[in-house]
């Protein structure tokens, strides 16, 4: 088709039709997405510097749409229906920085027509049909930093292509059928900082895999098939973010992140791991949150020698007998600690949550410096009085489903979060000025609600529910006590979510105090002839 | 399928309402939620808006935001252009470039010495 006279000096550059266009000082910024264009427009004038022809009916382009554009720098083809493109679509865009081609039908990299753009930075091609990246896809583009290839049908990497790409600093490859990652993948991307390989299905990957890619930052090979723990890694002198999540990991091996010591975070939820090696976690400098769930082989306390920056530590669902003393001091910076089901009949220097354990006893000095401790589902008769004196900064205890008979209440004045329940022994109702912050109770009885005002509100606020038409029963359950700890195995918790929740209640007609059992017409404050078993 | 949910919707939609647009988006597209005065209206992009970077899922893309300091960003800690006032350097937006690089103010990025 014709193309556009020169337009006149001086004059506006020219606008296709239906498009809008903008002028920025001599160039222009042409958006014609949207608008059900069954071809690029011919009217383009030489001076547009951004075209978006995103989100129309575009099949095919013409060899010479783009012939004259050599101020554009941006073109967006994304959402069409392009299903291959001719050699010479692109040529003479020496500007051009950025390339979209995502969500289209190409089922081969179009390498010729990406073969001269010099300046070319990002190129997007996720979401097409690619199976086909021919060694010289990439040739011309000694610029390019950012590679999509994401959402395609790739079974391979391409190494011989990405051997051409000195530049590249960031490339996803997600979402393919990637199965294995051959030694020297990746050998001269020296400068790539970023690479995604999730949702792939990476069974096998070379122990040279990742050799060359020294200057990585953050690896992801979460959703993938991975039956050994990627020992390639230990290449990887700076990677900093890792994720291998939902594979079929068994074990974590001895000095596992030896060569990693920049991590600061490691996901590996859901992976069938059993076993950890003593020494898999140690100098890690900058970690500062570890999750070990399910770990059942796991017989000893990891070893974190200078993993100092630890903060939150999970450990649920283990074998492990006993928590070395020395725990403590590994640990100066540890906020929240959550140990399910880990450690029968013997004392320990330090913990902060508990649950599932078999712990017996209590000591004094046992607890350092932290915000939340949860001991739930122990076997707990005995809390020395002094135990939580050094907890200053406590705020929320969880000791439900023990066998306490009595609780010490030194150190305990920070609290806003306490719950207790699943001790039929603890009878004893607290005084109200026990817990002056205490925001969300959880008690073994009812009527140990009493003294927080619940038995009137409970009757005024019922009656208001009457009037409302709302009976107790269609209460939203979410407003019962919440789920207290991050971390803990079933709740999401989100601290700034609760803050917000919580302040929501007390905007209602509430009492301030969140107390449950709620007392009732069944449970009643008072006793009932002079006995309280009665009211139970 | 609700009354108010027709099946005639615009551009990536799969499903739309009068009111807030589109609910739902043909494969492989963004869900965002643009907000126009009070309400909501959802919309379905080839590509994320500038200030957020997509993520694919098997079922689902999502849209998430860049840090402060960056305008367009490849994921959260890796930006591909600063915002004004930060050099860029490696997917990081910088106010002074580190030893060893100098800054380039035309391209705003951090670029190596030239002896």
């Amino acid at each position: 088709c014709a193309s556009a006279p020169n337009p006149k000096p001086g004059a506006a550059p020219s606008c296709p039709a239906q498009c809008h266009c903008e002028q920025d000082g001599i160039v222009l910024s042409v958006d014609c997405s949207e608008l059900g264009l069954p071809e690029v427009p011919s009217a383009l004038s030489p001076l547009t510097a951004y075209l978006d022809l995103s989100m129309n009916n575009i099949s095919q382009l013409q060899p010479s749409a783009f012939r004259r554009l050599q101020f554009l720098e941006e073109l967006r083809l994304s959402g069409n229906q392009i299903s291959s493109i001719p050699g010479e679509a692109f040529s003479g865009l020496y500007s051009l920085k950025i390339l979209m081609l995502q969500n289209n039908q190409l089922s081969r990299i179009p390498a010729e027509a990406l073969r001269d753009l010099p300046n070319l930075q990002s190129l997007r091609l996720d979401a097409n049909l690619i199976s086909v990246v021919p060694e010289e896809s990439f040739e011309g583009l000694q610029s390019l930093r950012h590679l999509w290839l994401d959402d395609n049908a790739l079974t391979e990497i391409p190494v011989r292509a990405l051997n051409r790409l000195p530049a590249l600093q960031a490339m996803t490859l997600a979402l393919n059928q990637i199965w294995h990652i051959p030694d020297y993948a990746f050998q001269n991307l020296s400068s790539l900082v970023v690479l995604h390989l999730h949702n792939n299905r990476i069974q096998h990957l070379g122990a040279n895999g990742f050799d060359g890619l020294h200057n990585l930052e953050t690896l992801d090979l979460n959703y993938n098939e991975l039956l050994e723990f990627p020992g390639a890694i230990r290449t990887l002198g700076r990677l900093q973010e890792l994720g291998f999540h939902n594979n079929n990991i068994k074990a974590i091996p001895e000095n596992a992140f030896v060569g990693n010591p920049l991590l600061q975070t490691i996901h590996f939820y859901d992976n069938p791991i059993q076993f950890v090696g003593q020494s898999a976690f140690q100098y890690l400098p900058k970690l500062h949150t570890l999750s070990l769930n399910g770990a059942t082989d796991i017989r000893e306390f990891p070893d974190l020698k200078g993993t100092t920056s630890l903060e939150v530590l999970t450990l649920t669902r283990a074998g492990i007998c006993l928590l070395p003393r020395a725990v403590c001091q590994q640990l100066p910076n540890l906020r929240v600690c959550t140990l399910h089901s880990a450690v029968p009949q013997t004392s320990f220097c330090f913990s902060s949550g508990l649950q599932h354990n078999r712990i017996h006893e209590i000591k004094a000095d046992t607890f350092v410096q932290l915000t939340a401790l949860d001991l739930s589902w122990n076997d707990i008769h005995f809390i020395h009085p002094d135990a939580f004196v050094t907890l200053r900064s406590l705020t929320k205890l969880d000791l439900s489903d023990n066998h306490l008979a009595a609780l010490p209440l030194g150190g305990l004045g920070s609290l806003t979060h306490l719950k207790l329940q699943g001790n039929p022994a603890l009878s004893e109702p607290f005084a109200e000025d026990s817990f002056p912050k205490l925001r969300v109770l959880e008690v073994p009885y009812a009527y140990q609600c009493c003294a927080y005002g619940s038995c009137g509100g409970y009757f005024r606020a019922s009656n208001q529910w009457e009037a409302e038409g709302v009976s107790p029963e269609d209460e939203d359950p979410h407003r019962r006590a919440l789920e207290l700890f991050p971390g803990h195995a079933d709740n999401h918790y989100d601290l700034e979510a609760d803050e917000i929740q919580l302040d929501l209640e007390d905007s209602k007609l509430h009492p301030s105090i969140q107390c449950t059992p709620s007392p009732g017409p069944f449970k009643p404050c008072d006793h009932l002839f002079e006995s309280w078993i009665i009211r139970l | 399928m609700h009354p108010n949910v027709s099946q005639g919707c615009q551009g990536g939609c799969a499903t739309c309402s009068d009111y807030n647009g589109c609910l739902s988006c043909k494969p492989r597209l963004f869900f965002v939620l643009e907000r126009i005065g009070m309400k909501q209206i959802g919309v379905c992009l080839s590509s994320c808006p500038s200030g957020y970077y997509g993520t694919r899922y098997p079922d689902i893309n999502k849209c998430a935001k860049c840090k402060a300091d960056c305008d367009t960003c490849f994921t959260r800690n890796f930006c591909t252009k600063c915002k004004s006032g930060f050099y860029l350097n490696s997917g990081k937006c910088l106010e002074k470039c580190p030893d060893g690089l100098e800054a380039n103010n035309h391209t705003m990025e951090c670029t190596s010495i030239v002896h």
